[in-house]
């Protein structure tokens, strides 16, 4: 691989990254978005969030787990716990590194 | 726990820029917690693919693509052309138009060049954290910032030490590291499900989220499941 190639794929990489992130905030948040799609973009976080924990704890890496040898799965549980009773989101992801050590040691 | 989840989500009434930056990286320092790892993995993946350090360090602090650098560096060592490994990792991370264009719901009153500087740190990690600072209607342009901040110097941070010192640490991953993204998500998606028809459409997500994992390649099953969710819930709660 040569130097020169890199670079361009970096360089491209990142122009093309910031563009996809930047024109929709700079363009949307100029105009007066209809009632129907603001109730759809309300929705999005909720959704988006539910998606992101599901596909991670299902399937962290890309590999589906078997449910029943899964330390993400079982710790899961107490960490959703641990924040819905405390409401910190440092400390629920350092007592969730805790669970996962211990559950990966007994199922995983 | 309590004392760090005070210190992180409250604050006086007319906070100064630096109370407002650093309160972001704080509500960030998770983000870096999970970063850093996968950085590294990036950065001894790249040495491996023929990268120098340099620029190692300099893909991830520019792109900030998670997977789509993953894909690029597979991409480039199958030699495919420039145009082939930038169009790859820019679709893969298309789920950032829909952050982009959720986020602007709240940034109208963010002058452009604030926006400029904010769309640069948009992951699926900063969008989570900032939306849902958003909803407690905390969350501003600084303390976005703040956020921003401290995930990118995870990520780069990360990708150094795994382009140069990867040898004399080991695998991050006996750490129990791995869990720390999955931690997060888990914690937002409680704090997201503040009423009912949020636990509704939690749960509505959630099964369709196996699914479209099940039937799409990558990361798509992330836009497939919350368009198709988010639709659903603007037709049934008019």
């Amino acid at each position: 691989m040569s130097s020169a190639y890199i670079w361009a794929v970096i360089a491209g990489m990142g122009i093309a990254n910031y563009a996809v992130r930047f024109l929709p905030m700079a363009l949307l948040s100029r105009l007066e978005l209809p009632r129907p799609l603001l109730r759809f973009l309300s929705f999005i976080p909720v959704t988006v969030m539910s998606a992101l924990t599901v596909g991670e704890i299902l399937r962290p890496d890309g590999q589906w787990l078997v449910p029943t040898s899964n330390p993400y799965l079982f710790a899961a549980i107490p960490t959703a716990f641990v924040y819905y009773k405390w409401r910190s989101f440092l400390g629920t992801t350092v007592a969730g590194i805790g669970f996962f050590l211990v559950f990966r040691a007994l199922v995983g | 726990m309590s004392d760090m989840s005070d210190t992180a989500l409250k604050q006086p009434a007319c906070p100064s820029v630096r109370a407002r930056f650093s309160r972001g990286m704080k509500l960030g320092l998770p983000i870096l917690l999970g970063y850093m790892p996968v950085g590294m993995a990036f950065g001894i993946l790249a040495r491996t693919h023929g990268f120098n350090a340099l620029q190692a360090v300099t893909c991830s602090a520019t792109a900030i693509a998670g997977a789509g650098q993953f894909i690029g560096l597979s991409l480039m060592s199958a030699g495919e052309s420039v145009f082939g490994v930038i169009a790859a990792t820019t679709v893969v991370n298309l789920r950032y138009v829909l952050f982009g264009a959720t986020l602007s719901t709240h940034m109208s009153s963010t002058p452009l060049a604030g926006q400029a500087a904010l769309a640069f740190s948009v992951t699926d990690e900063t969008f989570a954290v900032n939306i849902d600072d958003h909803r407690r209607g905390l969350a501003d342009a600084y303390s976005m910032a703040g956020v921003g901040v401290i995930a990118w110097l995870g990520w780069v941070l990360g990708t150094a030490v795994g382009a140069t010192a990867a040898g004399f640490i080991g695998d991050p991953y006996r750490f129990g590291v791995a869990f720390a993204m999955p931690a997060m998500f888990t914690a937002l998606l409680v704090a997201q499900a503040e009423d009912r028809r949020h636990i509704v459409m939690a749960v509505v997500a959630g099964v369709l989220a196996i699914g479209f994992a099940l039937l799409l390649p990558g990361k798509w099953y992330i836009v497939a499941t919350a368009v198709t969710a988010s639709a659903l819930g603007a037709v049934i709660y008019k």
